[in-house]
């Protein structure tokens, strides 16, 4: 196995990410676990300026968030975006520096949080950064659009369809945090946006790039529908981004926003049928009968489906008041990045073999891991869910009866429906980061051990074999 | 027939699905049998082409099949090269399928993508933000007073990320306490703003110095140091690790919500 430092085309950039990848998921679930059990058991265990849930909570989500999500991002840009538009990637030593570029100062993000913790705010990103963090995203959007403009297919495929508006709205979620903070609603306004911008959006973009190129090129099978594909991608490039502001609603954001945020969300609906539609009627079509790299997908599409779900329920009247300000919002937060997660294990498994030569087998391991991740993250979201219901309730309940379950004593009647589900969270994110670690396993015993095939080449990756 | 539909598949090195659509158009243009044309396919006679005006049914029917994510119709046509001359017809198929292609600007693309994002940037956020800070602007007693050490103590608040638990939106001025609007638009540090919270896992803030037993400096103190001596069934973070300074400051700030931000 060589992995090129420096690396000359796609390919070799490719190894080095496939390389790393599983580690930096294996950090993000390590470090949200320890997030969880700061969170459940913080009264007994060793606190110090790093060891408490306020930063753990931070820390967690730049690294989930940030790093990650730009660590994949990257990635699936380098290697989907050449695929689909059938060239080699142009300026390929700049794209090369933008991409590296953009993880490095995700990470230096990262190493800066732990040297001056103040700096890291409360979503991820680092103060002092983000104006890098911008004219990187920036340089990096530019670069694509050049691809775009010569690409060589004569359609635009889903998959790079779905890779630009990722990239453009990580953009617009950096300016959004950059903002100024002058009155209260900017809070609600700001970090809405921002969650909604670079979290719905950002993470579900490149879930449905992934995972569009898996249903076909993955699973052999045919697209039932480009149409149907293209619904799900305008739908939900409008929607989307507006649906965060419901989570806020009875606050001081401006009444009319509240509104169109719910009814906006309950059109989420379309793409979603369009999604699922395309899904079942493609997948029906399929060549590649490798049950676990079926199931992995089905679970990816479950999760992001269930997640679509949750933002439509909590549109619903009765539901919104109950479910603004509670760990609701958290299950469609994690959502999206866990269908993330689950739809870029199938992924590395479909690109070992591809971009290393070495084949991949699927075995009891990866088996019990597929299990195991699905249900983790469907249990884990659940629960979310289920606190979020419960805390709303008991608040709205204790409102009207007199008795504020908000604060005070009256906050133990809350905390008594809610710690059992944050216990049970806590074993669920010990099961998740050990099937992240078997992940992590079962991609580098391919890498390292698995016997020798055909790999791609690299005019096969950029799509060049077409001509 | 599925038996000889599965031969062709074969042969072609294609997908059943897709030969069988293709055979249905070809069989379509062409009238006659699917059955005909997959023999023709799998070695049998071409099938003759139809009239010309007859041909575009097919191709509008394979149209939506053809506009695939990559590789499967690309194979195709990759193994009709190599096949040669039995499966004739079926190379015409895909040649047409080909040709039918759909053409996407890229231009047209770029140009729709990024005007969803600008009017999405300037429609849910920036022209909304900015009404926001109109409205503050024309009303009386618009901002936020506050010491320098109850700010610095919102400092610590903010830095201890205490915000992520606790949110400070509930007012008594306004009856209903629910999950409350209620936090009046006035310009403030932007701190003090932060400190408002996203979501609320722990007790709501906002007026706790008004309030048993956490308007009592000593209990306070203790709370913040060794929770679990005072109250052991809810798990609150022990901030020993803070700076006498640090903790003095932060103690102040949560002295004073209840008076400031009304």
């Amino acid at each position: 196995m060589k992995i090129k430092l420096i690396p000359n085309n796609e390919q070799d950039l490719s190894k080095v990410f496939i390389f790393l990848l599983p580690l930096v998921v294996l950090l993000s679930a390590s470090i949200n676990f320890l997030k969880d059990a700061f969170r459940s058991f913080s009264n007994v265990l060793p606190g110090n300026q790093v060891l408490n849930y306020g930063f753990l909570d931070k820390l967690s989500n730049q690294i989930s968030f940030n790093f990650l999500f730009s660590f994949i991002l990257v990635v699936t840009v380098v290697y989907l975006l050449s695929k689909s538009l059938g060239r080699s990637i142009i300026i390929f030593p700049l794209f090369f520096l933008t991409g590296l570029g953009l993880i490095g100062i995700e990470f230096i993000d990262v190493v800066l949080a732990f040297i001056s913790p103040e700096q890291l705010l409360d979503l991820g990103n680092t103060s002092v950064l983000l104006l890098i963090k911008i004219l990187l995203v920036g340089a990096f959007l530019g670069l694509i659009l050049l691809n775009f403009l010569a690409k060589k297919e004569p359609s635009i495929f889903l998959s790079s369809q779905f890779l630009l508006g990722a990239v453009v709205f990580y953009l617009i979620s950096l300016l959004i945090y950059r903002s100024e903070y002058t009155v209260m609603s900017d809070n609600f306004f700001i970090n809405s946006m921002y969650m909604s911008t670079h979290i719905y959006v950002g993470c579900s973009f490149v879930f449905l790039s992934i995972f569009y190129f898996l249903i076909t090129k993955g699973m052999q099978a045919t697209l039932f529908s480009k149409t149907l594909g293209t619904i799900s991608f305008w739908g939900y490039l409008f929607l989307l981004p507006w649906t965060g502001f419901k989570y806020f609603y009875g606050t001081t954001l401006p009444d009319w926003i509240e509104n169109v945020s719910i009814y906006l969300s309950l059109s989420l609906i379309i793409p979603l049928l369009a999604l699922i539609v395309n899904y079942s009627k493609t997948i029906a079509t399929k060549e590649n009968k490798e049950p676990v790299f079926s199931v992995l997908i089905s679970f990816a599409f479950v999760v992001f489906g269930l997640t679509n779900v949750l933002q439509i329920i909590s549109s619903i009247s009765n539901v919104t008041p109950i479910v603004s300000l509670t760990n609701f919002e958290y299950s469609v937060r994690y959502g999206y990045m866990y269908s993330l997660i689950l739809i870029l294990i199938p992924f590395v498994y479909h690109l070992v073999p591809k971009i290393y030569g070495r084949e991949f087998i699927y075995g009891r391991l990866e088996t019990l891991n597929a299990y195991l991740l699905g249900t983790s993250v469907i249990a884990t979201l659940s629960l979310n869910t289920l606190i979020g219901i419960n805390s709303g309730f008991s608040w709205n309940a204790g409102a009207n009866a007199g008795n504020p379950t908000i604060y005070g004593e009256g906050f133990l009647i809350t905390w008594s429906l809610i710690s059992t589900p944050y216990t049970f969270i806590l074993f669920l994110s010990l099961l998740f980061l050990l099937s992240t670690f078997l992940f992590t396993l079962s991609t580098l015993k391919a890498i390292i051990g698995g016997s020798v095939t055909e790999s791609e080449t690299v005019s096969e990756i950029s799509g060049d074999n077409d001509e | 027939m599925s038996e000889l539909l599965a031969k062709v598949a074969e042969i072609l090195g294609a997908p059943e699905t897709l030969v069988q659509r293709s055979a249905e158009a070809r069989a379509e243009a062409s009238g006659n049998t699917v059955e005909e044309v997959l023999q023709s396919w799998a070695g049998g006679e071409a099938i003759a082409a139809s009239a010309p005006a007859a041909e575009e049914a097919p191709v509008e029917e394979v149209k939506e099949e053809v506009v695939v994510e990559e590789a499967p119709v690309e194979e195709v046509k990759e193994e009709v090269v190599v096949e040669e001359a039995p499966l004739e017809a079926m190379e015409k198929v895909i040649e047409e399928e080909s040709v039918e292609l759909k053409k996407e600007s890229s231009l047209i693309f770029i140009a729709g993508v990024l005007g969803v994002a600008m009017f999405t940037y300037f429609f849910a956020f920036a022209i909304p933000k900015n009404q926001s800070a109109d409205l503050v602007a024309e009303s009386l007693n618009n901002e936020v007073v506050v010491s320098q050490e109850v700010l610095k103590g919102a400092q610590v608040y903010n830095d201890l990320n205490c915000q992520s638990c606790h949110t400070q939106n509930v007012r008594l001025l306004i009856p209903d306490s629910q999950n409350g609007k209620i936090l009046k638009n006035k310009f403030a540090n932007e701190i003090i703003i932060k400190n408002t919270g996203l979501l609320r896992l722990g007790p709501d803030l906002s007026t706790s110095a008004t309030r048993e037993p956490t308007n009592n400096e000593k209990w306070l103190t203790r709370y913040l140091t060794d929770s679990a001596s005072v109250r052991d069934t809810i798990p609150h973070p022990n901030y020993d690790f803070l700076s006498t300074s640090d903790l003095d400051y932060l103690l102040t700030y949560l002295l004073s919500l209840g008076e400031v931000n009304e």
